[in-house]
């Protein structure tokens, strides 16, 4: 009798964040204008908050994803990792974010002082900007987009310039060579990285991140997910180019030619300490908490689950995000770093055909899926 | 739906004019760093930050696609480019650049006169007709005029890309080392 109630409220109420947070938002507003704050400042501000939720949420995360690269290493390598801070080392990130806050920061005295300043910030503000876009469940983001995908690209293309700005502003010539290395990576993946998406524009005819993760809700004979890693060929092979080329962007083991500690130091950041340091550690690791989410909004359903309706979209969505996340930590543990010719060679002669390839067999597809 | 999606359009036009402001000033200020910085490097970043300060007034005045077309295209690839052959050709200890040469002051009069001519013919050509429509979404609208009525124009202009592509291909081969066979 009260399980069967409960399990009726929680069907009515399903724990929504979107609608609970834009219910609020909407009361938040009215409240303020029968106390006589215009609309225009009341709507303001709650962009305000939304935009703040958005940066802890992203920040918080970070900082969890540096406790689990650790915990998952050390699994990896038969070692305990963090466990003396808090329980289970918990509290480890903690700590190691309020050490860098403390942290002298040093300007060597052969860096450009302006440029050793702003390379931090303009590598980490782009990131932020890009989660607006996110769908983190049913009617979870903060602003859709009709240039959904191609704006997450053009925005997230900014923090290369950042990367180069540590790289010169350093005055040192192993942030040089790292940010010579960077520009060319990144410049380079980037191409197979846009065109692996284009299969799903094509195929959905949207580029909002939203509507191409609502088109995905459906099921096939009543029970196989419509998400697009399930079409045969063309989501695969989408869904791989996609996932390389991400990591490639985030700069990470396989892909990090521009910090390999062995050659390079620490490649664009060695000069920098403290809370600068903080920051390119935080936007690397937003960068793989994006391209996660994004593979999450564009190849697995977005808040789609399997069966178990009642458990919540955004739960869905932060599950299948962390699992992915999980898979790009994998990777860092068990590949070996490529060489800078074999990083082009993947890049440019495997990448970017099939992502060519795939763009066609795309389009026979829908052809025969129009034929009459 | 979230009930700040509606917002951009009820905000008040003078905060609209206000950040309109704000980013054209910005965008002065910044193409002014271009051309005084005595260090190539900062003169690149100010270009770039002066191109994506144009794109956030494109996405402003409701050009969306063109605003993520100009940061993807100019910021995230143009200049890049730059910065990248800037670091390869000079060495990290800056030379300072020599701002002007003695033809300084015919150059001058002469950016000044096309200036005046512009100032003069955008004052014919725009003038504020009194409504403010709200903006509109562009990039459907843009696709499907791509797909359809401009498909020629569309397929003309990939067609030279390509050629353009082929070209640099071309240049960039050491012939005197490689001789096509």
């Amino acid at each position: 009798m009260i399980t069967e109630a409960f399990w009726r409220l929680w069907s009515v109420a399903r724990f929504e964040a979107g609608t609970y947070f834009s219910h609020l938002f909407a009361a938040l507003v009215a409240l303020g204008t029968t106390h006589g704050v215009p609309a225009v400042a009341g709507s303001l501000g709650v962009m305000v908050v939304q935009v703040l939720m958005i940066v802890t949420a992203v920040a918080l995360t970070t900082l969890f994803m540096v406790y689990a690269e650790r915990k998952v290493s050390a699994g990896m390598q038969a070692r305990l990792g963090p466990m003396e801070t808090g329980p289970w080392g918990l509290l480890q990130c903690v700590a190691d974010a309020i050490k860098l806050l403390f942290k002298e920061d040093v300007v060597p005295d052969s860096a450009d002082h302006w440029l050793h300043v702003l390379a931090p910030m303009v590598v980490v503000a782009p990131v932020f900007v890009c989660f607006a876009l996110i769908p983190f469940g049913k009617d979870l983001m903060l602003i859709n987009l009709d240039t959904g995908i191609l704006f997450i690209f053009a925005i997230s293309g900014v923090s290369t310039i950042g990367i180069l700005m540590a790289g010169w502003g350093s005055g040192n010539k192993y942030s040089m060579l790292g940010g010579i290395r960077a520009a060319g990576q990144l410049v380079s993946y980037e191409i197979p990285r846009v065109l692996s998406v284009v299969p799903l524009l094509m195929f959905y005819g949207s580029q909002s991140l939203q509507s191409i993760g609502s088109l995905q809700q459906q099921r096939l004979f009543g029970f196989l997910p419509k998400w697009f890693i399930f079409y045969p060929v063309i989501g695969q092979l989408s869904f791989v180019i996609f996932f390389i080329s991400s990591v490639a962007e985030a700069n990470r083991t396989p892909f990090d030619l521009p910090e390999a500690e062995s050659e390079l130091v620490a490649g664009f950041h060695t000069e920098f300490s403290g809370l600068k340091f903080a920051l390119f550690f935080l936007a690397e690791y937003a960068y793989v908490f994006l391209a996660a989410a994004m593979a999450v909004a564009l190849y697995f359903g977005a808040g789609d689950g399997f069966f178990m309706a009642w458990i919540p979209s955004w739960f869905w969505f932060l599950l299948k995000t962390w699992v992915l996340i999980f898979v790009i930590l994998w990777l860092r543990w068990t590949f070996p770093r490529l060489r800078v010719d074999r990083l082009m060679q993947l890049c440019w002669q495997f990448l970017l055909p099939w992502a060519l390839v795939n763009i066609v067999f795309t389009g026979v597809w829908i052809l025969w899926r129009h034929a009459p | 739906m979230d009930p700040l999606a509606t917002c951009p359009l009820e905000v008040d036009g003078l905060i609209i004019d206000a950040i309109f402001y704000v980013l054209a000033a910005a965008t002065l200020l910044s193409a002014l760093a271009v051309v005084s910085c005595r260090n190539i490097f900062h003169s690149a970043i100010a270009l770039s930050a002066c191109l994506s300060i144009v794109a956030a007034l494109f996405a402003l005045l409701g050009a969306d696609f063109l605003a993520a077309s100009q940061l993807l295209v100019y910021v995230g690839g143009i200049m890049i480019l730059m910065l990248f052959v800037i670091m390869l050709s000079q060495r990290p200890a800056t030379v300072p650049l020599q701002r002007a040469n003695s033809q300084w002051f015919w150059g001058l009069l002469l950016s000044g006169v096309i200036a005046w001519r512009l100032l003069l013919s955008f004052r014919q050509v725009f003038r504020f007709e009194g409504s403010r429509t709200p903006p509109v979404p562009t990039t459907i609208a843009l696709g499907h005029l791509l797909m359809s009525d401009m498909l020629v124009p569309f397929e003309a202009i990939s067609l030279v890309l390509l050629a353009a592509l082929v070209g640099a291909v071309l240049f960039g081969q050491d012939l005197a080392e490689n001789p096509p066979k």
